[in-house]
């Protein structure tokens, strides 16, 4: 399987073709998604209907869960207070 | 008016899952041109989601029934539109899509939609479960299946129901077992259940295959045992067991996959008389029946535009989804919570509720010892129902501690705190405003 | 408690007006029972922006009304009442071409003619003051002092403030003459006859068919849009940004009413919550959809004038139907031949500003105190219609 890398919060995570961005972010070991302690920022649902795994792509508000993950992309969490 | 023009189709077909797919092969086959809108880049939905070439846990014959489906679609030629999450209908009869790969809200005017958007899970609020690492148990079988194998750290799975069998016979066979599945119920106590349940050979088979894994996987299955509390424990996270003498103990895990039933996910969606076009649910968005009810109620679906576009006779209610609605009810009964006490009743003040503005007990019980506010002026002034998930995760219990503060009041209907307006999902400004001629003067 | 303590007041609708007018009649010694076609905040009050403001308006009596408005928000919210709700905040006009700069300078003057604190800021300090909006904008007008609340929050505090229990779910169906013809007995209601001293029509939208004012109150749909929290973007912004086309946009319907179907004025609003509040049109309907059309053109201007708001998702559309006088001001007053009869409604795009100070001034007229405000303008009779009530 092919795959590729994506920065979260500029750190690279490794993921495979068909991932979204927040497997792959989970098989890291990734859990908070917040920019700080005690964000509301994490996986919970899978099927964008918790809308808490939001992250920022190209300053765009997405469902990590939604967002098929693709080499180079610089992901980020939102900013703190947006929840 | 630079607008683009509506794209037109006899059917919208919202949901790539086995009720959607079954829709549009059949609606297609007779004749009539057909757009399917999947929100995710793959079809096959909550049960056969898995890219090609993952290992999966859906028995053969399900991959079979899957795989000819998907051969019927695609002989259907129906290209299906993924990524495009579906928002709502709006005043004029427009279904909107946003199309999350071009960034702009793609623009339909079916003459019929079928909405067949599964379900969400049910999911009992208790003290911690916002924590990070706490996730439902569909959305850790996303990663499973998705991914093809397990987040790192020890796994546990708490909640009510057959679901959470599988979820742990999957961990198993992926060599990650859970260290322990918790359940409310406990099907050995209810032989009465147990004794029906096997009219539906299938149901049987399917779940003594899951529970021979699970037996055989180190993993213990705690029945009569519900989790009742999450803490965050020297970077782990611990969970509160309470057996059914009441006595507790603590279990430390790193992820914790919670699960309390499913229903169906009609949010934010269009009511039938809203419009003039004809507008269907189908599968576990109608009634969560599960898979086997899923296949045959989109063909229903299909039947059912059909006659209603074409005014013929109304359609009768399917046998099979009439035998899972049976199934559904025997399973209910088998894993039936041994401790009946209202899990929502003893919560304490600090629980969160409403997930998205982290809204607690305390704040809904104040409002309620307020007097008679109505569903919608608790959604506004508490806002409950108000965040993002728009009500997803926290209407059904905002509405049950509502109702048990007024006994003898009618029960409201989870809609009376959720909204049944567009966008049935939030949609970003750009892609909304993508289509508009700018610089028209008003 | 004072001399009228024995007193009773029936006030239907649970709107602003309604719950404003219950607060101050049940401080000033009134047995109150409010009655409710359906629950508090309803109707309009609980599907509006809720723009505390005087900016757009041209020098004359609603502007005398809604300074005298505004200046209660600021005392409720210093007494406590309004505690939290009150968001203080300018509005910024904002003009982009020629003609808008022309128009938005001569609107200014008018303010400023009024005494109004206004502040002209051009150039460069206009790039400091709006960082964030587009490079098209060359004038813009801080009118300060002004404000925005939640037209349901406020309702909830006044019903709670009022101590006064609302009769839910109960429709007042029409009024119950007195024997001498010259007042009113009771109101019939979906749950029987209420019977009282006096009298309170406060019912929005449902008022002229209780009063025999149909043809004069018609209804202006209006829809709004809500985004999720930004607080960055909350932040910088100093205050409601108001397009000065909105001035256009409320001058064309004064001008000529039912010449277009709908109009577009443009209001971007940052809340308390850090999300943002984009409004609106104005339709001469009472249906209460969401159309995309509608709603595009909105967020395309609102984008057009403050880019970076294309980032942000919407989460919820919404609309609500104002009520609207054929000469544009409301109607505020005792009824002619009906002695204990009190009405206020006909608000259109006001009623938020101007609830709590009408509610105060209900309560003035049924005392028989007489009121600070000149509220001859309002009079019921000025439509020339004798015999208001059938
Ligand atoms: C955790 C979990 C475990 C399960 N395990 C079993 C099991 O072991 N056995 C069994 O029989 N059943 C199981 N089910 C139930 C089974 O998955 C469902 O009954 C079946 O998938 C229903 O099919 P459906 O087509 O109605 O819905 P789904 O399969 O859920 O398909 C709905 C589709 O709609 C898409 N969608 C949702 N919203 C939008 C939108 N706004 N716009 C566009 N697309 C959208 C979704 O991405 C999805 O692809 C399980 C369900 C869950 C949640
Ligand atoms: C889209 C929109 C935006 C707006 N923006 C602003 C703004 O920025 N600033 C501002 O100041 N104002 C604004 N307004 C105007 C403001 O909302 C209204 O003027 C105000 O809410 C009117 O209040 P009300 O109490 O008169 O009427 P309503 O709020 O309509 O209340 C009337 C109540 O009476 C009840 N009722 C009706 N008939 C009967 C009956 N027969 N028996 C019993 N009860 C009955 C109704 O159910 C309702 O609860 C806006 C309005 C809209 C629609
Ligand atoms: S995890 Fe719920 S929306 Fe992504």
């Amino acid at each position: 399987m092919s795959g590729g890398h994506f920065l979260w919060g500029g750190k690279p995570i490794t993921f495979e073709t068909g991932e979204s961005i927040a497997v792959a972010v989970a098989k890291a070991g990734v859990r908070d998604l917040s920019a700080g302690e005690g964000g509301l920022r994490r996986y919970f649902c899978g099927i964008g209907a918790c809308q808490n795994c939001l992250v920022t792509i190209e300053g765009t508000l997405v469902e990590a869960c939604l967002t098929p993950a693709r080499d180079g992309l610089r992901v980020d969490a939102p900013e703190a207070g947006h929840d | 008016m630079t607008e683009r023009q509506p794209l037109r189709c006899d059917v919208l077909v919202i949901g790539g899952g086995a009720a959607g797919v079954a829709a549009a092969a059949e609606l297609a086959l007779a004749g009539l041109s057909v757009e399917l809108a999947e929100q995710r880049d793959a079809l096959g939905g909550a049960y056969h989601r898995q890219p090609a070439g993952r290992p999966t846990a859906v028995h053969a014959r399900g991959r079979r029934q899957w795989s000819r489906l998907v051969d019927a679609f695609a002989r259907a030629g129906i290209a299906p539109r993924l990524r495009h999450v579906f928002l709502g209908l709006d005043s004029d009869g427009l279904a909107m899509l946003d199309d999350r790969a071009e960034g702009r809200v793609l623009v339909v005017r079916p003459r019929a939609l079928v909405i067949a958007v599964g379900a969400i899970e049910r999911v009992l609020p208790r003290p911690g479960w916002q924590l990070p690492g706490v996730m439902t148990a569909g959305g850790l079988q996303m990663i499973l299946k998705e991914g093809g194998s397990p987040p790192p750290g020890d796994i546990l799975i708490a909640g009510n129901g057959p679901l959470t069998i599988a979820l742990a016979a999957d961990l198993a066979r992926l060599g990650h077992p859970p260290v322990a599945l918790i359940e409310a119920g406990d099907p050995f106590a209810r032989p009465a259940a147990a004794l029906r349940l096997a009219a539906y050979p299938g149901l049987v088979a399917e779940a003594a295959g899951h529970l021979a894994r699970v037996f055989a996987s180190p993993t213990p299955w705690l029945r009569g045992e519900r989790l009742t509390a999450i803490e965050p424990r020297n970077g782990r996270l611990a969970a509160t067991i309470r057996d059914r003498r009441g006595a507790t103990r603590t279990l430390a895990a790193d992820l914790i996959a919670l699960h309390d039933g499913i229903r169906p996910n009609d949010f934010g969606l269009p009511a039938n008389e809203e419009s003039d076009i004809v507008v269907v649910r189908a599968g576990d968005c109608r009634e969560a029946l599960g898979i086997r009810a899923a296949i045959a109620d989109g063909r229903h679906a299909a039947r059912q535009v059909i006659a209603l576009l074409t005014q013929g006779p109304s359609i009768a209610d399917d046998d099979a989804v009439l035998r899972q609605r049976r199934a559904q009810a025997v399973l209910g009964d088998l894993f039936r919570p041994i401790d009946g006490a209202d899990p929502l009743a003893a919560l304490p003040d600090e629980t969160i509720l409403c997930r998205c503005e982290g809204r607690t007990f305390s704040e809904l019980r104040a409002m309620l010892a307020e007097g008679e506010l109505s569903p919608r002026e608790i959604r506004l002034n508490g806002r409950f129902g108000m965040g993002l998930c728009q009500g997803r995760f926290c209407a059904d219990n905002v509405l049950h501690l509502i109702a048990a503060a007024r006994p003898g009041d009618p029960a409201e209907p989870p809609m009376r705190l959720a909204r049944d307006r567009w966008p049935a999902r939030p949609v970003s400004i750009a892609a909304l405003a993508a289509d508009d001629d700018e610089q028209r003067e008003s | 408690m004072d001399g009228r303590g024995g007193k009773s007041v029936v006030v239907v609708g649970a709107g602003i007006v309604g719950a404003a007018s219950a607060y101050f009649l049940a401080q000033s010694g009134f047995r109150v029972r409010l009655i409710e076609a359906k629950a508090p905040a309803a109707a309009a009050s609980g599907a509006a922006d809720g723009a505390v403001s005087v900016a757009s308006k041209r020098p004359g009596p609603m502007m005398t009304t809604a300074l005298a408005g505004i200046a209660l928000y600021r005392q409720l919210d210093e007494e406590g009442l309004f505690a939290g709700l009150f968001k203080q905040r300018p509005t910024v006009m904002v003009a982009e071409d020629e003609s808008e700069v022309e128009s938005l300078t001569g609107h200014a003057d008018a303010l400023a003619g009024e005494g109004m604190a206004l502040r002209r800021i051009e150039g460069e300090a206009l790039r400091r003051y709006l960082p964030d909006v587009s490079s098209g904008v060359r004038l813009a007008i801080e009118v300060g002092n002004e404000g925005h609340a939640i037209g349901y929050e406020i309702v909830r505090r006044l019903i709670a403030a009022s101590g006064v229990a609302v009769e839910r779910d109960t429709t007042v169906h029409g009024l119950v003459e007195s024997a001498s013809g010259r007042s009113v007995a009771a109101v019939a209601t979906s749950r029987g006859r209420v019977e009282a001293d006096h009298f309170v029509i406060a019912a929005g939208g449902g008022s002229a068919d209780l009063i025999g004012l149909s043809g004069i109150v018609r209804p202006r749909k209006g829809q709004l849009a809500v985004t999720e929290r930004s607080p960055t973007l909350n932040a910088a912004l100093p205050g409601a940004l108001m397009s000065c086309r909105y001035l256009l946009s409320k001058d064309a319907i004064a001008g000529a009413a039912g010449t277009a179907a709908r109009r577009f004025g443009l209001v971007v609003d940052p809340l308390r919550t850090g999300q943002f509040l984009i409004g609106g049109t104005r339709e001469e309907t009472a249906d209460t959809g969401n159309d995309l059309a509608a709603i595009r053109h909105m967020l395309a201007s609102a984008v057009r004038l403050l880019p970076p708001l294309a980032r942000l998702r919407v989460i919820r559309v919404f609309s609500g139907v104002r009520s609207a006088t054929r000469d544009g001001l409301p109607i505020i007053g005792r009824m002619p031949g009906r002695d204990n009869l009190v009405v206020a409604t006909g608000f259109e795009g006001d009623g938020i500003c101007l609830g709590p100070l009408v509610g105060q001034a209900v309560g003035r007229i049924v005392a028989g105190v007489p009121s600070e405000l000149d509220l001859r303008p309002f009079a019921p009779d000025r439509f020339g219609q004798r015999s208001l009530v059938a």
